[in-house]
C-alpha cells in the first residue's frame, strides 16, 4: 500500500509558538511567510506570520504528516478556515502569558469546532513556568463546559521531543475515537 | 476597523489624497487600499461593500505567499500578485521602501487592460514610496 498523507493544522494565538513547533519537528526547511510585526502593543515579537508556515514530518510506516501552521491574529481568521480544510486534526497552542489564555482556547475551539467536536484536537499550554496561572483544571473545566474532549499538556515547543509528543497524543486520540483507521497501527512519529 | 500601525498622520493624510485621486481620475478602478505589511488599513476608499480591513489581511497574506513562491521558485522577491476574476481585477503590490513597507491593493472592473490600470496605480505607488522615503 503507498504512503498516505495526513494534513494537520497547529493553530494558536499570535507568539504562542506555532512557526516554533514546526521548525522543531519538520524534515524540511519550513515554508515561512514571515512579515514585519508593526502591532507592537499586542505582542513584542519582531516578525509574525502573514498567511501560513509548512513542514513535513515522515511517520515509521513512509506515512507523510503535512504540518501546516495558521496566522495567529484574528484579522488573519479567512486563513484558518482555508488551512483547515481537510485536515485530519488541529494542535492548539496555549501562550499561558497572555492576558487571557482562556479566552484564546474558547476562540481556537470555536473556530476549529469541527476537529474538537470530533476528538481530533490536542492543546498545548506553553509558558507554564513562568506563568502557572490559570492552571491545567481551569483550562479542563472549559473545555468540559464547551463539550469537547481533548488532552490538555503543558508544553514547551522549542523542545522537539514536547512537539512529537503532542503528535503522538493527537493520533493516539484518533484513533482512540474510532473515526479514522490509521492502519498499520505501530505509524509513531520517530 | 483594525487598530492603525504607527504611522505618522501626514503619510496616513498623503495615502488617503493619493487613494482619493486615483479613484476619482479612474472609474474603472472600483477601491484603493493602503495596508500595512503585517495586514492593518492606513486608508482606503472602496466605491463597492469590500471590507478594507479584511482585504488588508488578505493582502498581507497573498503577498507573504507570493515571496515565500519567489523564493521556493528563485525568482527573487516577489512585486506584484495579480488576481484576475470574472467581474474585474486585483492588483497586489508592495510600495518600494528599503525598510518600511506598505501594500498597495487596487481593485478595477474588466473595462481597461491590466497595463492601463499599472499605469494608473504607478504614480500613487511612487508618491507615497517616496514619502516613505523622507
Amino acid at each position: 500500500m503507498s504512503p498516505r498523507e495526513y494534513k494537520l493544522i497547529f493553530a494558536g494565538s499570535m507568539g504562542a509558538g506555532k512557526t516554533t513547533a514546526i521548525a522543531a519537528i519538520s524534515e524540511i526547511a519550513p515554508v515561512r511567510t514571515d512579515v514585519e510585526n508593526t502591532d507592537r502593543a499586542a505582542h513584542q515579537k519582531a516578525m509574525t506570520t502573514a498567511a501560513m508556515d509548512y513542514g513535513e514530518v515522515t511517520l515509521a510506516g513512509g506515512d507523510k504528516l503535512r504540518l501546516y501552521g495558521t496566522p495567529g491574529q484574528s484579522r488573519f481568521d479567512f486563513m484558518w478556515k482555508i488551512l483547515g480544510n481537510g485536515a485530519l486534526g488541529v494542535i492548539i497552542l496555549v501562550d499561558n502569558s497572555r492576558p487571557d489564555p482562556l479566552a484564546d482556547l474558547r476562540e481556537y475551539l470555536q473556530a476549529f469546532r469541527e476537529l474538537a467536536q470530533d476528538s481530533r484536537a490536542v492543546i498545548g499550554i506553553g509558558r507554564g513556568e513562568s506563568h502557572p496561572n490559570p492552571q491545567l483544571d481551569a483550562f479542563h473545566a472549559l473545555i468540559r463546559d464547551i463539550g469537547v474532549s481533548a488532552p490538555i499538556l503543558s508544553v514547551d515547543v522549542r523542545r522537539r521531543e514536547d512537539v512529537l509528543l503532542l503528535l503522538d497524543i493527537l493520533f493516539n486520540q484518533i484513533e482512540a475515537s474510532e473515526l479514522v483507521d490509521l492502519a498499520p497501527s505501530g505509524s509513531r512519529v520517530q | 476597523m483594525n487598530a492603525p500601525p504607527a504611522l505618522n498622520l501626514g503619510l496616513v493624510a498623503l495615502c488617503q489624497q493619493q487613494i482619493d485621486s486615483l479613484i476619482e481620475a479612474h472609474s474603472e478602478i472600483r477601491g484603493v487600499l493602503v495596508s500595512s505589511i503585517d495586514g492593518f488599513e492606513v486608508a482606503a476608499r472602496m466605491r463597492g461593500s469590500a471590507s478594507p480591513a479584511k482585504l488588508a489581511a488578505m493582502t498581507s497574506s497573498l503577498l507573504a505567499l507570493g515571496e515565500a513562491v519567489s523564493d521556493e521558485g528563485e525568482v527573487g522577491h516577489c512585486r506584484d500578485v495579480v488576481i484576475d476574476a470574472s467581474a474585474g481585477r486585483v492588483l497586489l503590490m508592495d510600495i518600494p521602501h528599503a525598510t518600511r513597507k506598505l501594500l498597495l491593493t487596487v481593485l478595477s472592473d474588466n473595462a481597461s487592460t491590466l497595463g492601463q490600470v499599472l499605469w494608473a496605480v504607478r504614480t500613487c505607488r511612487q508618491e507615497i514610496g517616496r514619502r516613505l522615503a523622507e
